[in-house]
């Protein structure tokens, strides 16, 4: 598989528009599950990183699609020529952006304090989070919607996951031993089902968009899924540390317990990332073998 | 609240709902992948698996490049046809970019052909 700078550069986009996007989306659910252990400190901080994560994106939304231009022109014109730009958005690229827009604009309800607001605040992270669904493979199986609604719940659940990620490290950070205790103890509850739904729907998506399985693992596809499982394996291997092992000490006053913590979320941050890059590049230049 | 999520997310499925296709594979071309004709093609067909938009298409001989042009604006179909002008002997390259009318996804493909003296 030949890759060109401008396919490169169009992945990187949408690898950071998927990392902004579920990054704002779970910081918004994380202040609504854990309102009441927030103290005004970190509910601002992470009011802010939400609010920062939806301005990028934003724009790494808007950057995705231009590139994409340039991606299938190969020259910088495509990213302003009105014919690839028309033709990527008609074909499902203006539905999902447009629902993820809309999705973020309601979102920025949750950076006011104002409570009123909360309910179409996750209703706005919901859509931007799902948007994804609304382009690419997974539609080539409709009209059979059960793909479409397993991807979605697969698409809340990750932005569950990686999205409460960026608020635990604020409050190991900036906030007392206790309340990253007793944060990452509730995370860690609510985690358990969320995760188990995560790896259930995602199986569900791979299953039904495996057509021949000895084809699958000798693809592009499927060797870079591989990869993706790889991580996702060592992810939930360090998730389960910090739930099993560090939030009881945590919990218990341990000292050196929230450097380990933060540690930890540090790590999960980056193969967080890296599981979103390895997606981004084969739902862009790759497709499961038919 | 929980009411208020199982209908902010039915909403939002409803607008992911549409038609849909599969993404565009080269099913068959003329001239077809390493041909060697013994007369210029008088066109240059592409037909693909489903219905897609032609994004861009490239013909590329001795070095140089052929024009020829794509109407980016045109509705989805899973064949195109382009009138060719006289092309000398020698080997030729086509370069193509599909995107595939509902899923979005772009594929890009290209193959040779020959023409003999």
């Amino acid at each position: 598989m030949e890759l060109t700078g401008w396919d490169a550069a169009a992945v990187c986009a949408k690898a950071i528009t998927y990392a902004a996007t579920l990054g704002a989306a779970g910081a918004i659910f994380f202040l609504s599950y854990c309102g009441s252990l927030l103290d005004e400190l970190l509910r601002s901080r992470i009011r802010s990183l939400a609010g920062s994560l939806l301005i990028a994106a934003a724009l790494a939304s808007g950057a995705k699609v231009l590139l994409s231009g340039a991606s299938m022109s190969g020259e910088l014109a495509g990213m302003f020529d009105s014919g690839f730009l028309g033709m990527i958005l008609g074909a499902g690229e203006g539905r999902a952006t447009g629902m993820r827009m809309a999705g973020l604009a309601l979102a920025a309800l949750a950076i006011p304090s104002n409570p009123r607001f909360r309910a179409l605040a996750l209703l706005g992270a919901a859509a931007a989070a799902i948007s994804f669904a609304g382009v690419g493979h997974i539609r080539g199986l409709l009209p059979n919607a059960a793909p479409l609604l397993l991807l979605c719940l697969h698409l809340l659940c990750a932005a569950f996951w990686l999205g409460a990620l960026g608020p635990l490290l604020i409050a190991a950070r900036d906030g007392s031993d206790r309340e990253a205790a007793l944060l990452a103890s509730r995370f860690g509850k609510l985690a358990l089902g969320v995760v188990a739904l995560l790896l259930a729907a995602g199986a569900g998506v791979l299953w039904t968009l495996i057509g021949d399985a000895a084809q699958f693992w000798s693809s592009d596809y499927g060797r870079m899924m591989a990869m993706k499982l790889l991580m996702v394996a060592a992810l939930l291997s360090l998730a389960a540390v910090n739930k099993l092992y560090l939030t009881p000490k945590l919990l218990s006053g341990n000292a050196k317990a929230v450097i380990y913590f933060r540690r930890s979320v540090k790590t999960e941050m980056v193969l967080g990332a890296l599981i979103l890059l390895i997606t981004a590049a084969f739902t862009t230049v790759a497709g499961p073998p038919q | 609240m929980l009411k208020q999520a199982i209908l902010a997310l039915a909403l939002s499925g409803t607008m992911l709902a549409g038609p849909c296709m599969a993404h565009a594979k080269l099913q068959s071309s003329f001239p077809a992948k390493d041909a060697h004709l013994t007369a210029a093609p008088k066109a240059l067909t592409l037909t693909f698996n489903e219905a897609a938009q032609l994004a861009v298409l490239k013909l590329t001989g001795g070095g140089k490049e052929i024009p020829i042009a794509v109407d980016k604006n045109a509705k989805a179909s899973p064949s195109f046809t382009f009138p060719l002008p006289a092309l000398a002997p020698g080997s030729y390259t086509v370069q193509w970019t599909a995107v595939a009318a509902d899923d979005g996804h772009v594929t890009k493909g290209s193959f040779a052909f020959s023409i003999s003296a």
